[in-house]
């Protein structure tokens, strides 16, 4: 049995790492450092999957415990640079192990990060490289996905051979982040009016303190409440480990 | 008395420490020099050019001039964050600290300090320490928001939640506004708290607080995740149940989810229609999955299992699906359904198809009959290679029924490999998995697979020309040394391994200690992460780094590896003579040892021919590397491992791979009883009989503990001083009770 999981989210699967790297080598000629991978866990929790083999008895922790055996994974991100200006996310690597293909592995993982590049990240589209001779990803990507080739990248891979880059409209997936802050505002004046029918009451089972706060805020407009991202745009320096620039699937 | 710089020299040396922070080492080095010649024993100056020598490979010398600028300046904060910067770079992390301590002492108010002596606290677990320097950053500039998760994070991973949840809290209000939705440093600290609330466990408490702040959490998946779990664990049926079909919904191939859908719609385990019915309803949302189609084959019996089987296996094997046996093998441990999947598939195979479809399998066209008869044959060959159903001559005869209506199947080949490997073939196995891998060159699973085969066979070299096909050939070291900076475990394992066979020590020992080395890397990763994260903001996920890290090696690729070298310490401990190369075994008719002394001889020349080579090697490379690109790359010192293996101390060598993995794996029976034999051979008894204790408690049958509890107790006869009398009140009350507790087993 084989299960579709998160790599670094809820519940974290991070302790994969190691058996996701192997998986990866063994597949694909393109290849990091652990602490690449490392990196996209903890930049992007959200985006990565790893396809297991779900264990005897089940995923048990604790000491002998057994680890499950990785078969597939995505390893996926937001582009940090978007040369057109738009977020997007990127398919970093991809595969499935030869034992385990043709499952719908492969399709599962990316149907999963494509959805939480949209969702958490509100990712306009996602993008990816694939190896023209790859008769296999390119029927995933662009017949069961619905992948479009965007163009030809002559010599992308180490090796000289052409890839296609790919992409995929996120759009549809995204939040309704005007439905949220609409609702949240509601809610808000609805506090506020309870709470000055029962100030004037002059009820005192409620939390008083908390009534100020609560009245403050829902003054606010909602121009104002848009603030600056904090703690976004800081370089990763080092972090980025040889291949990064390369790219790969 | 330290000396002082003139207005012109303090300004050149504010220029020092621009160029180190620019990274411009050379004009950094040449501007300290100037300062130093007029004014030679400037401490600070000292140490800023020992930090830049450092930054350029010249640790020993930078070491040297560091000290130097101590003496000449004992109360200078410069010098001793310096000190402390050194021996960070050496990896002496409490050395660091202490440096930093000074450091601090002196200029109690330096944020860079502060900040430095903090990542290390971090590093090395020293929460207390943590705590300390993190509330004095938060108190030095509240005004940022990682100061304050990062005070939270100090106080969770210490233990003490309630702190934890406060600081948080407190942050939380401060915010005027609710920040805006995509502010994700935000979304993840609040969900940060949510965790911290539901680990002190009050579920309640966090499914409110969860209810109350998800909608606006831009992990949507967690959230639904952790609403789910929490939802569960209340036992609020009702709203778990739509909370796991949610996720079902979303991701319909994750058995968890369905395992808690079952147990919150309170289906008995053994009402197998209802069970179905659950089932069957996804399969009808979801066609194109595997998981509902497949889960009922676990807990089916009988007539419903047959048909339930029937229909899977037609259905994979229509679509020729390769991986179909690795999806059914899990089900023999039951041996009735492993018969009825042979009696079923035995039955395709010799045409008996419609009969037992039961008509659900659709009718289909001449050409992917042939299909379904070659993937008919490959599951049959599977099915009797396997050992809960091994057959190995119908193994053959079916693979090669297979071959021959798909000669260019990778699959079938390889197939046709494990079954000769299983033979004990490894000559032949190899041998079919490289005719595998010519048959789809591009591909690198089948590659790495016919190296692994071809190292099975103890071909290393010819194993590593096959890698070498997927490697970056021009790093130095060539392919192997793509393999190390690539972190390939798995092949160093298997090299390492296939050398220990062939009984080369030193070559096995250099693998091993590579993957060792790796793990040393793995658990220094996590540095960068201490300040990283923070500013990422991702405080999940950097939690359950730590947390991981901290029990990094329970993996098993070390203890594996680690077995592995202990193993190779005791054969180097109990035939010293293998230092020299492999040696066979002395046989009985050599009575006078002079074929030994012959092997012996003749293994030494080979050494020296080996390392000559490699010498020679290293010479070409030497004269190569330069002129390429002017930057000299570090050679490996002991690229065969000799050096390795001319120990003084095999056993205390041996300590080194064995202390992580008794930690980390104390269930691993191996593991304890390998840490007997080194014990034992050490002299250190009270350690050996605990092994001896873990080893009983994992498998009390095992027929190798009354042997070794033997060997201990002659040990203890046969000892040339008796032990002291507290050691031997100690091991004698203990192997007393051992005793009776084998005795009786
Ligand atoms: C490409 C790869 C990831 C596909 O993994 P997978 O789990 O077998 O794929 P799935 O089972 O999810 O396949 C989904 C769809 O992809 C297409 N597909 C997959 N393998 C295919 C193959 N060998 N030939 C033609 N189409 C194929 C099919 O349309 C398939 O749908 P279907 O099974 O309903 O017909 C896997 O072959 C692999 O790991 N290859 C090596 C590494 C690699 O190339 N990675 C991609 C780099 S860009």
């Amino acid at each position: 049995m084989v299960d579709i999981v998160p790599l670094s989210s809820y519940p974290s699967y991070i302790d994969l790492l190691p058996s996701i790297q192997t998986c990866n080598i063994t597949n694909l000629p393109e290849n990091y450092f652990l602490k690449y991978y490392l990196y996209h866990a903890l930049t992007w929790p959200q985006l990565s999957f790893v396809a297991v083999v779900r264990p005897k008895n089940g995923y048990a922790a604790g000491p002998g415990k057994e680890y499950p055996k990785v078969v597939g994974y995505v390893l996926a991100k937001m582009e940090e640079e978007p040369t057109d200006g738009l977020a997007h996310g990127h398919i970093t690597s991809l595969s499935v192990m030869r034992t385990h293909r043709r499952l719908g592995i492969a399709e599962r993982l990316m149907r999963m990060s494509q959805r939480a590049m949209a969702e958490s990240h509100r990712a306009n589209y996602a993008s990816l490289h694939v190896r023209m001779s790859n008769t296999a990803a390119l029927h995933l990507y662009r017949d069961t996905l619905g992948f479009e080739v965007e163009k030809v990248e002559s010599k992308y891979y180490a090796d000289g051979e052409d890839a296609y880059a790919m992409k995929m409209d996120l759009r549809s997936m995204w939040i309704d982040w005007a439905e949220i802050e609409r609702v949240d505002k509601e809610k808000l004046r609805q506090q506020e009016k309870e709470q000055k029918k029962t100030d004037g009451d002059g009820d005192d089972d409620g939390h008083p303190d908390e009534g100020d706060e609560v009245g403050e805020l829902g003054k606010k407009d909602a121009d104002k409440m848009i603030r600056v991202k904090v703690g976004r745009a800081l370089g990763v320096g080092d972090l980025v480990e040889r291949n990064e620039a390369q790219g790969t699937s | 008395m330290p000396q002082q710089l003139s207005s012109k020299d303090s300004s050149l040396f504010r220029q020092v420490v621009r160029f180190y922070e620019n990274k411009q080492y050379k004009k950094g080095i040449k501007a300290a020099e100037q300062i130093l010649r007029k004014t030679p024993n400037h401490g600070d100056t000292q140490a800023m050019k020992a930090l830049i020598m450092s930054n350029l490979g010249q640790q020993e010398e930078a070491f040297v001039l560091a000290k130097e600028a101590l003496k000449n300046d004992m109360r200078s904060h410069v010098c001793w964050h310096v000190y402390g910067l050194l021996y960070r770079q050496d990896k002496n992390y409490e050395e660091a600290i202490k440096a930093y301590r000074f450091a601090l002492k002196i200029e109690p108010e330096s944020q860079p300090i502060q900040r430095d002596l903090a990542l290390l606290q971090m590093q090395m677990r020293d929460y207390p320490g943590y705590i300390q320097s993190r509330s004095a950053m938060l108190q030095a500039r509240p005004g940022i928001r990682q100061n304050w998760t990062a005070l939270a994070i100090a106080h969770h991973l210490s233990g003490d939640l309630e702190e934890a949840e406060k600081v948080l809290t407190t942050y939380e209000e401060t915010l005027k506004t609710p920040p805006p939705l995509s502010d994700m440093e935000h979304s993840e600290a609040v969900l940060y708290k949510n965790t911290i609330i539901a680990e002190s466990g009050n579920l309640e408490r966090a499914l409110e607080h969860l209810e109350s702040v998800g909608h606006r959490i831009s992990d949507v998946l967690a959230v639904m995740e952790m609403k789910a779990d929490y939802l569960l664990r209340l036992g609020r049926t009702e709203e778990a149940d739509a909370a796991y079909t949610a996720l079902i919904e979303r991701n319909p191939e994750n058995s968890v989810y369905y395992d808690a859908l079952i147990r919150v719609k309170g289906i008995p385990k053994d009402d197998h229609k209802a069970l179905k019915a659950v089932y069957d309803s996804w399969v009808d949302k979801n066609p194109r999955g595997d998981a509902p189609r497949r889960i009922p084959l676990d807990f089916l019996e009988g007539d419903d299992f047959k048909q339930a089987a029937d229909t899977y296996l037609q259905r994979m094997l229509r679509k020729g699906v390769p991986s179909l046996f690795a999806n059914i093998k899990t089900l023999y441990a039951n041996p009735s359904k492993r018969d009825i999947v042979q009696e079923l598939v035995e039955g395709y195979a010799s045409g008996n198809v419609e009969l037992q479809s039961n008509g659900s399998a659709d009718k289909q066209a001449n050409g992917d009959n042939k299909y379904f008869e070659a993937s008919t044959y490959y599951f049959l060959a599977q099915h009797y290679n396997y050992h809960l159903s091994r057959d190995l001559t119908k193994a053959t005869e079916y693979v090669d029924k297979a071959i021959e209506l798909t000669p260019k199947s990778v699959e079938y080949l390889m197939t046709k490999a494990r079954i000769w490997k299983h033979q004990g073939d490894l000559g032949k196995a190899a041998e079919t998995m490289e005719q595998a891998r010519l048959l789809d060159e591009k591909d690198r699973y089948i590659n790495s697979k016919a190296a692994k085969y071809q190292l099975r066979n103890d071909e290393n070299d010819k194993a590593l020309d096959n890698m070498s096909k997927f490697t970056r050939n021009e790093t130095v070291g060539g392919a192997l040394g793509d393999l190390h900076e690539m972190q390939c475990v798995w092949y160093l394992t298997e090299d390492g391994e296939s050398y220990l066979r062939q009984k080369k020590l030193a070559l096995a020992l250099k693998r091993f200690h590579a993957v060792y080395n790796i793990f040393d890397v793995w658990q220094e990763d996590q540095f960068d992460f201490h300040s990283f994260s923070l500013r990422k903001g991702m405080i999940r996920a950097y939690v359950d780094m730590v947390r991981w890290e901290d029990r990094l090696r329970d993996h098993p690729f070390y203890s594996r590896v680690a077995i592995d070298a202990i193993k190779t310490y005791i054969l180097l401990h109990d035939e010293p003579d293998l230092v020299h190369g492999p040696i066979p075994a002395s046989s009985l008719d050599d009575l006078d040892g002079a074929e030994r002394k012959k092997a012996l001889k003749k293994a030494k020349k080979e050494q020296l021919r080996l390392e000559k080579i490699e010498a020679e090697k290293r010479e070409a490379r030497k004269a190569n590397a330069k002129s390429a690109d002017g930057e000299v790359k570090k050679e490996d010192p002991d690229p065969l491992g000799n050096k390795l293996v001319q120990t003084q101390d095999p056993l205390k060598d041996a300590t080194k791979f064995l202390t992580p993995l008794l930690e980390f794996n104390p269930q691993n029976f191996e593991a304890q009883s390998l840490g007997f034999e080194v014990y034992l051979r050490r002299g250190k008894f009270v350690p050996a009989l605990k092994c001896l204790e873990a080893a009983h408690s994992i498998d009390a049958a095992n027929p190798a503990l009354q042997q070794q509890l033997a060997r201990f107790k002659k040990a203890l006869e046969t000892l040339p001083e008796p032990l002291p009398a507290q050691v031997a009140e100690v091991v004698n009350s203990e192997l007393e009770q051992l005793s009776s507790k084998l005795v009786k087993a």
